[in-house]
């Protein structure tokens, strides 16, 4: 027993190490093969060598040491990482509500004729209207502050998150559940292990379409209202005309978006093992 | 014992002009199958035997007839007047009609079904997959590991069982849903052209496995095809469909003993005859059709 207990916490940290190592290599690794140094490498000396030379305004254009000096310069400031803090919670709060809301309601919508007949035309007239068409209505509504912008973040995720997991479920292959059905599988135990399962791909992938989108509404939710988070820091950083620390908000957004698209990838890949035929 | 009686299947179908046409999948297939025999239902595709099938294993309900599997009918009737429409429909409103009496009785019918493009369910391991059936059927969660063992062993695939199909052959994809149809310990299994879509080597050696595992476990298999040399080989009685309206054309009762011979010269005449039967039918339909 006790020879096993710390065996056994190296074996998980040993597992955590090497499944997060694989994480890494499979969402970063691309940035740093041979092949795309050799973009990258010239593409970052002509960002620094370009204003350096007066071929653009320097002043318009800040060089990549500026950049990196406004970087330095926000996070030796504690505040930048906690407006960073303050954007990832909304954005998780925001899409996880979507999440929670928008699958079982496409679940429900894919697996039964009565409710989709009752709830699809609902949700069919509310989704064209474009997410920020919503600000105005949702500041009157909620007023400037947290609920406003995580309302917004939900909405930019629930949409295609619930549409695509109710054609997903819908578009069941009839033989799996036929199969199933002879062997006497109630319509729960079919919604469990055969719906979802089979949806599962689908399911994800419209995730990340709802991460892309609700990171767009992150951004005009902080940019309306509010006084914290990236987007305020960005319109903040315009209104005192501070081109670098614009552009690491702009570049901790996009670094936030793809590592959110990452995860998902992974998740992918670990659940839907099956298909990969790992 | 199966019996179906006088089983007609309407479909209406809306054809690109926006019109319903009406389609008769069956019409009036009267049916009676022994028990512990394998009976196979041959015809051409597009004849209704598959819909016959389905309708056998109350997956599809019939327009009109009735089935009965050892007395027990199979799926209620369906609703006729407007007042039986309706409280119909209210009662299925979040139920299939599929998942009525008989599905939730199922282990008293004893059905297992095995389908042409296998259906065992990619998201599981071939373990997994027998012991979620085994569940369904209510067998305690101790004893499923063991059984699904033993059948998985009795198809020859012990050492897959933590595969995933997508990692399996066709033909193990096949004999693995053998197996899942088997582990419940049914008395019907009904197949769907179960080996249309492996190779012809792969198929021979299924085909003698089957008949290894029916004369071991002496269930009733229904099996529809369109290969007449694997019916007349498999069965003890070939049923032959002809298409528009699908009807049963005519019966052969092959008494060939087993083991049999594939090159045997009584089962090649039969197959002959049924082969001349069948080209009857298709030239007939395309002067039909000209």
């Amino acid at each position: 027993m006790i020879h096993d207990q710390p065996n056994y916490g190296l074996k998980g940290f040993s597992r955590l190490t090497s499944e997060s190592g694989l994480f890494l290599r499979n969402s970063f690794g691309s940035l740093f093969s041979r092949e795309f140094l050799k973009v990258l490498i010239p593409l970052l000396v002509l960002w620094e060598l370009l204003p350096r030379l007066e071929a653009v305004p320097r002043t318009l254009v800040p060089t990549l040491t500026d950049v990196a000096a406004a970087f330095w310069d926000l996070v030796a400031n504690k505040k930048f990482l906690v407006h960073i803090a303050y954007s990832v919670g909304k954005f998780l709060a925001g899409l996880s509500i979507a999440i929670i809301c928008a699958i079982p309601i496409g679940i429900l919508m894919g697996w039964n004729m009565a409710i989709r007949k009752h709830s699809l035309p609902l949700f069919q007239l509310l989704s064209p209207i474009p997410p920020p068409a919503w600000v105005p209505l949702t500041i009157i509504l909620f007023g400037i502050g947290l609920p406003m912008q995580i309302f917004l973040i939900f909405l930019g995720a629930f949409y295609p998150i619930l549409f695509n997991t109710y054609q997903a479920i819908k578009d069941t292959d009839p033989r799996y559940l036929s199969s199933a059905r002879v062997f006497g599988a109630s319509e729960l135990t079919l919604i469990f292990r055969v719906y979802i399962w089979h949806a599962l791909g689908a399911i994800i992938m419209s995730v990340k379409t709802g991460v892309a989108i609700s990171l767009v509404m992150l951004v005009i939710a902080e940019m309306y209202g509010g006084r914290s988070g990236i987007g305020y820091l960005l319109v903040e950083a315009k209104d005192f005309f501070q081109i670098p620390a614009m552009v690491v908000c702009m570049l901790v957004l996009g670094v936030i978006g793809w590592f959110s698209i990452e995860i998902l990838k992974f998740a992918e890949f670990k659940l839907a093992i099956w298909k990969v035929g790992a | 014992m199966i019996e179906a009686k006088r089983i007609s299947k309407f479909f209406s179908v809306i054809n690109k002009d926006g019109v319903a046409e009406g389609m008769t999948a069956c019409l009036s297939v009267s049916l009676s199958i022994e028990a512990g025999k394998i009976i196979t239902l041959l015809g051409p595709s597009g004849c209704g035997k598959s819909t016959f099938l389905e309708i056998l294993a109350g997956l599809q309900a019939p327009t009109e007839g009735e089935v009965y599997i050892d007395g027990v009918r199979v799926l209620e009737p369906l609703p006729s007047t407007r007042s039986e429409i309706e409280e119909y429909r209210k009662k299925y409103r979040f139920l299939s009609p599929l998942a009525n009496d008989l599905f939730r009785d199922r282990p008293k019918h004893d059905i297992a079904m095995i389908f042409q493009d296998y259906a065992v369910f990619p998201w599981m391991t071939a373990l997994q997959n027998i012991t979620f059936t085994l569940k369904l059927r209510g067998l305690p969660r101790g004893e499923r590991d063991a059984q699904a063992g033993y059948y998985l062993n009795k198809v020859g695939l012990g050492s897959f069982a933590n595969k995933y199909p997508s990692q399996l052959s066709g033909g193990m994809r096949q004999r693995l849903a053998l197996a899942r149809a088997l582990s419940v310990e049914p008395k019907v299994i009904l197949m769907d052209e179960p080996f249309a879509a492996v190779d012809l080597l792969t198929r021979e050696r299924l085909q003698e496995d089957l008949l290894k595992l029916w004369e071991s476990s002496g269930v009733t298999i229904v099996m529809v095809t369109h290969d007449v040399s694997e019916a007349t080989y498999l069965s003890d009685e070939v049923i032959i469909f002809s298409p528009s309206p699908g009807t049963i054309r005519n019966r052969f009762t092959i008494n060939v003993p087993r083991p049999r011979r594939r090159d045997d010269p009584e089962l090649a005449e039969i197959q002959q005859r049924i082969g001349k039967l069948l080209k009857y039918d298709l030239d007939n339909e395309t002067e039909y059709t000209i």
